[in-house]
């Protein structure tokens, strides 16, 4: 029944769509065991259905979805006893109390203690309202609480969808600190965030969905490693800039403050230094240009949209 | 399944709208009583001594007893209709059905838990509306004139038995059609309406084909108010504004038409259930 231990989300050729709306197209998507995996994209891209599709709340129209190596159609109660989700609707009764909501979801998982309910509540800082309806809690205590709900059972796969929505940045931070807690304990984490900020800080390894498709996906820093710019700085800015534009394997110069930013191949990185030591102008620093997360993910969307 | 429904009642019994329709009830069993009462203590001029009397007997032991299946029968109906249309349609409204599914892949648990949860308040309902009902036909009984409780042989004990029987019977079509139409709508709004719409449309439509007369007569033998009224003939509702004047069906054809209604409602909600996506 469990094929590869290592994989616990494979999908395949993962398809659906909505009449002549197609929500995810061919989605091929790998998550391993242990992992804190980034699930980024526009609205309306198609995060939510393929969370959807994971869970067994959706349909595939066609490919395949197996957790833990099992088949999600054929396996689902087996696979949802070791998963923890918390959807993107919180999705809790507003008339019973915290504590309530979370004995409703325990008595029908089945087999969770009051005392882990308890245990829950005050990883979540919740335990002092507790007893307080849901209807009166704030967005980020509604939050919390379905963080909380989403460990009840301790899964080994957690499905975050914008688990920090509505949260101060105290509570961003508890999350943040949270997400990576449970990732050093070994339970594997599908995050979708739009805060990429945050994602950038916790995940491992991202993808980027677009109208359905993956546009790019891999290791957070091999995709913010911008390749074949060099970014130094020198005691005369000025003067290296006059010197470096006459050289003509150099693609481009910019210049950012007190940075220069220079568009070559990292084979000749020491031959800049060399230059620019031979006309008295001293490197102080010199790395190859890293993007952020953000700026990463906005040029492959907007890319895509300019194409 | 007993966990998910052990679930369901947990959250019935906490839910405020429960205690509310439940003093509805318990209102609604006072008012007739007590102004049915007040109807016999000063008759209009008009109303025939029979009629008078009838009414009277109709407050007193043992007739009273088909006053209390009948009240709870009719206004039973209109409430677990809300009730049910509520419970249902907030699910996906509050978006809990969402968590409800991603603890348990089974579909047919919930849609099935839900329904028996409602067929145990329905049980609970009717026996909270027999112990007001009684009370306040002790009352009833006592400012008309004395009890006496001769008629309350073995034999009549069972035949009341059998009275409660045939009044949860008669509530399962409508509590089924109300969680049909919450499901197909998935909202609250659309159980309500469906489920109150179908009661009181069905019964203008019931006249209509009545006083239409020749083989549209026969269509209300196939609807369910005219076979609810068919398991319950002393019901005061029979009478009044809602009545299905033509003949009414067999017990026979009355049990099972109900049984069919409820069977296909069954089926049509579990097979949405199962097949429709569960989308944000």
């Amino acid at each position: 029944m469990e094929k590869n231990g290592d994989l616990v989300v494979q999908t395949e050729h993962l398809t659906k769509c909505f009449g002549k709306l197609v929500a995810v197209d061919d989605l091929n998507l790998e998550v391993r065991k242990g992992e804190v995996f980034g699930f980024l994209g526009p609205n309306g891209a198609g995060k939510s259905t393929t969370m959807g599709m994971m869970l067994g709340l959706i349909s595939p129209t066609s490919g395949t979805v197996e957790l833990f190596g099992m088949n999600i159609q054929n396996y689902l109660p087996k696979i949802l006893q070791r998963i923890g989700a918390v959807t993107e609707s919180t999705g809790f009764y507003p008339y019973l109390s915290g504590k309530d909501n979370l004995d409703y979801i325990a008595r029908i998982t089945g087999g969770i203690s009051s005392s882990r309910i308890e245990e829950v509540l005050k990883l979540v800082e919740l335990s002092d309202r507790e007893k307080d309806k849901f209807s009166n809690y704030s967005l980020g205590m509604k939050q919390r609480l379905a963080i909380a709900c989403a460990l009840l059972n301790d899964p080994e796969f957690i499905v975050l969808d914008e688990p920090t929505n509505g949260l101060d940045p105290a509570g961003m931070k508890e999350i943040r600190e949270l997400i990576i807690r449970l990732g050093q304990e070994g339970k594997t984490i599908f995050l979708n965030s739009h805060l990429l900020h945050e994602v950038e800080q916790v995940c491992r390894r991202v993808a980027i969905i677009k109208q359905g498709k993956v546009i790019t996906q891999g290791l957070v820093k091999d995709l913010m490693k911008k390749e074949d710019i060099l970014q130094i700085k020198v005691n005369e800015p000025e003067r290296a800039m006059t010197v470096l534009k006459n050289i003509d394997w150099i693609t481009s110069i910019v210049r950012e403050d007190d940075k220069l930013l220079i568009g070559v191949k990292a084979e000749k990185y020491a031959e800049i230094s060399s230059v620019l030591a031979k006309e008295s102008i001293f490197v102080t620093e010199m790395r190859a240009k890293e993007d952020t997360l953000e700026e990463f993910f906005l040029e492959m969307t907007e890319e895509r949209i300019n194409d | 399944m007993i966990e998910m429904i052990r679930a369901e009642l947990f959250k019935l019994r906490k839910r405020r709208m429960t205690w509310i329709l439940l003093i509805i009830l318990a209102a609604f069993f006072c008012l007739m009583f007590f102004a049915t009462y007040g109807i016999t203590s000063s008759p209009p001029d008009r109303m025939p001594g029979e009629a008078v009397d009838a009414i009277r007997a109709s407050l007193q032991f043992p007739d009273a007893f088909n006053m209390i299946f009948s009240t709870a029968g009719a206004i039973g109906t209109l409430l677990l209709i809300i009730l049910v249309a509520s419970s249902i349609g907030n699910e996906y409204g509050w978006g809990t059905v969402r968590q409800v599914l991603t603890r348990r892949g089974i579909r047919y648990y919930f849609v099935i838990s839900k329904l028996v949860s409602f067929i145990i308040i329905a049980v609970i309902g009717l026996l909270i509306s027999v112990v007001i009902g009684f009370i306040l036909a002790l009352i009833t009984s006592n400012l008309i004139g004395s009890i006496n409780w001769d008629f309350m042989t073995a034999s009549y004990i069972g035949g009341l038995f059998e009275k409660f029987g045939w009044t949860l019977f008669s509530l399962l079509p409508y509590i089924l059609m109300a969680a049909f139409f919450a499901f197909l709508g998935r909202s609250a709004i659309a159980g309500i309406g469906g489920g109150l719409g179908f009661y009181f449309i069905e019964a203008i439509a019931v006249g209509i084909f009545n006083q239409a007369g020749g083989w549209l007569a026969k269509i209300p033998d196939y609807l369910i108010g005219p076979n609810v009224d068919a398991l319950m003939p002393s019901s005061l509702f029979t009478q009044g504004p809602f009545a299905s004047a033509g003949t009414l069906p067999s017990t026979l054809n009355a049990s099972l038409t109900l049984v069919v209604y409820c069977v296909v409602f069954i089926v049509i909600s579990l097979y949405m259930f199962k097949k429709r996506d569960v989308t944000a």
